[in-house]
């Protein structure tokens, strides 16, 4: 059974890793409009002819933006909506950037790579979120921000990148909250480590085998961006830890497994 | 045509900067309240429309997003042809569009413009100039080398919005938009709602008063031509009203809540799907229905929209909701008093 017929799906930072992994996923299971969006096009349209191949009928658009730009979001929203008749079913926000590889210390951090760091990966999602909005709002939505968890925990060396998740976590939780009695759920997940560009070049040292494949913690995402998440909202996922027993715990429902 | 009465507007009172640039918030302008029956004027704040909303009520809105309609471009068919502001007024259905051309230099339709002529824009866009628009003179067909929502992007790509001599600076797209737009095509704002915000609609939904949304994409409200301007044909625009919307249009007239049209093109497209016995219903298509004092309101009962200028075809939709003489003592309290007009002036709630 497709979990996602009839949806419409925007997905930023899709041309590689995560993004690249739930593009072709949510294909597989019936999304009707995918929209994917990054700054590569080269690399985007490789990902758009790889969901064409999995999913023929897919009405899938590619748009090269830089979410740090506001104006390059508001393109990406006006052209979604364009392609997709004003209707938008689920937005995630998954583009983010490490900053400078190494990453510096706060001490040495350059203040023009760290408001780059915070443009794309708190700003970008506040403003794409601003701007789906109502699209999503009459007809009820769900919203997944892509988090980590160096946005609970203030690691050495994760400067910019942590502070824009911790900021990425509290954002989530107002809109959360301020959404409430509309139809548009606010979830955020921490995918946990994973063998991506990105990952490497945060930590070089590190033997990138141990990492998990992008395409094994989709599952989450998937639950969130169908209608079997309906009524959850505002709760931190952790893709490769249980999410589903602790979703069951701090929903007083049962484990959906 | 003559319009049903005619005033002066004072240059001072064109609202030259968004209220958020004026000092106040999107959602305190000034609201003169006229009611139908009575012909009273009141004088409120837009935030406290509440006041005049009641349980059942039900707000339709035109959920269409502006886009950066105007793009610059050259003749490139003929050696040094001229440059020009290209101002998108309305998509066809095959896909071609209507725009009004500008020349840069000197007169606006001096240049030489003409069928068959090439224009380049920035980033590699072209459009091929067809024929002149039979309704409208000023108006001609265009084809651009790209298409549907490729050529979307780059319309906000290379566009700016529209923008008329009494706005004191370029602002920015985003101060043309309401904060409910979603699908991209209208030339210009539908800035009946510009008011409104998030918390607004909820808190007004909180009360009981529920908000629907239909898609028109408006037209250029000028083309640059005062007796064209005077004379305001009536332009041929895309509307869409869907299930959701005709049936929540349905429910509020069954449970004696009233419509409440938020801007005149909402006005068009409900009075152009409705029938007899006053049921609207889901349609998707044109419409260049003229609504004046003969026309009979069959879907909508109250109207919020702006305060229109001294030309026809506007105050003539006004006087299907209430006699012109009483629009006219309201427009006239309203210059008394220093409303501000234009779209990103004060506000008129007829009901």
């Amino acid at each position: 059974m497709s979990k996602l017929t009839g949806k419409n799906i925007l997905i930023t930072g899709a041309s590689q890793g995560l993004g690249r992994a739930m593009s072709l996923r949510f294909a597989r299971e019936g999304a009707a409009g995918l929209s994917l969006v990054a700054r590569h096009i080269d690399q985007l349209n490789k990902v758009r002819d790889e969901v064409r191949k999995l999913a023929p009928k897919i009405d899938i658009l590619v748009i090269e933006a830089d979410v740090s730009k506001p104006r390059d979001i508001e393109r990406v929203v006006a052209t979604s909506l364009a392609q997709f008749k004003g209707h938008l079913d689920v937005l995630v926000n998954n583009a983010s950037t490490i900053g400078p590889s190494p990453m510096p210390t706060l001490l040495d951090y350059p203040v023009e790579d760290f408001r780059e760091v915070i443009d794309t990966n708190l700003i970008g999602p506040f403003l794409l979120i601003k701007n789906a909005l109502p699209a999503m709002i009459e007809r009820g939505g769900s919203i997944i921000n892509v988090t980590s968890d160096a946005g609970q925990v203030g690691y050495p060396s994760w400067g910019a990148y942590g502070i824009s998740k911790f900021g990425l976590e509290g954002m989530s939780q107002t809109w959360a909250s301020e959404l409430e009695e509309t139809g548009v759920r606010v979830n955020w997940v921490d995918p946990g480590n994973m063998n991506t560009a990105m990952h490497r070049a945060a930590e070089p040292e590190e033997d990138p085998a141990e990492w998990t494949n992008p395409a094994d913690v989709i599952d989450v995402f998937l639950f969130l961006a169908s209608d079997e998440s309906k009524g959850v909202s505002g709760k931190r996922f952790q893709a490769q830890e249980d999410w589903k027993a602790e979703l069951a715990r701090t929903t007083g429902t049962k484990d959906t497994k | 045509m003559s319009a049903p009465f005619t005033f002066t507007l004072p240059p001072e009172l064109s609202a030259k900067e968004p209220p958020e640039r004026r000092g106040i918030s999107r959602d305190q302008v000034r609201l003169l309240v006229i009611d139908r029956a009575s012909g009273k004027i009141r004088h409120s704040r837009f935030d406290k429309i509440d006041t005049y909303l009641r349980a059942n009520d039900l707000l339709v809105f035109n959920s269409s997003r502006t886009l950066p309609a105007s793009l610059r471009g050259c003749d490139c068919s003929a050696a040094h042809g001229p440059c020009m502001e290209v101002r998108l007024a309305e998509r066809l259905p095959d896909d071609s569009w209507l725009a009004l051309l500008l020349c840069e230099q000197g007169d606006p339709f001096g240049c030489g413009l003409r069928e068959g002529m090439q224009i380049d824009f920035a980033e590699g866009l072209n459009a091929r100039v067809m024929a002149r628009d039979e309704n409208i003179s000023r108006l001609w067909k265009l084809r651009f080398s790209i298409s549907g929502s490729q050529l979307v992007d780059l319309i906000y790509r290379l566009g700016k919005p529209i923008r008329y001599e009494y706005v004191s600076a370029p602002w920015d797209l985003d101060y043309y938009q309401t904060v409910y737009a979603t699908e991209p095509g209208s030339a210009e704002m539908p800035s009946a709602g510009r008011a409104f915000t998030w918390k607004l609609l909820l808190d007004l939904k909180r009360c009981g008063v529920d908000a629907a949304y239909v898609v028109l994409h408006t037209g250029l409200s000028s083309y640059m031509d005062d007796e064209l301007d005077r004379a305001h044909p009536a332009s041929e625009e895309e509307y869409f009203v869907s299930r959701t919307t005709a049936a929540k249009i349905n429910r509020a007239r069954e449970i004696g809540g009233r419509v409440i049209a938020v801007g005149t093109t909402v006005v068009r497209a409900l009075e152009s799907v409705v029938d007899e016995t006053g049921r609207v219903k889901e349609k998707q298509g044109y419409t260049r229905l003229k609504i004046d004092k003969q026309h009979r309101l069959k879907a909508v009962d109250a109207l919020l929209t702006g305060l229109h200028e001294p030309e026809a075809s506007h105050l003539d939709l006004l006087s299907a909701f209430l006699p012109a003489e009483k629009i006219r003592a309201a427009y006239e309290e309203a210059i008394r008093r220093k409303y501000l007009w234009h779209e990103f002036g004060d506000l008129n709630l007829i009901l």
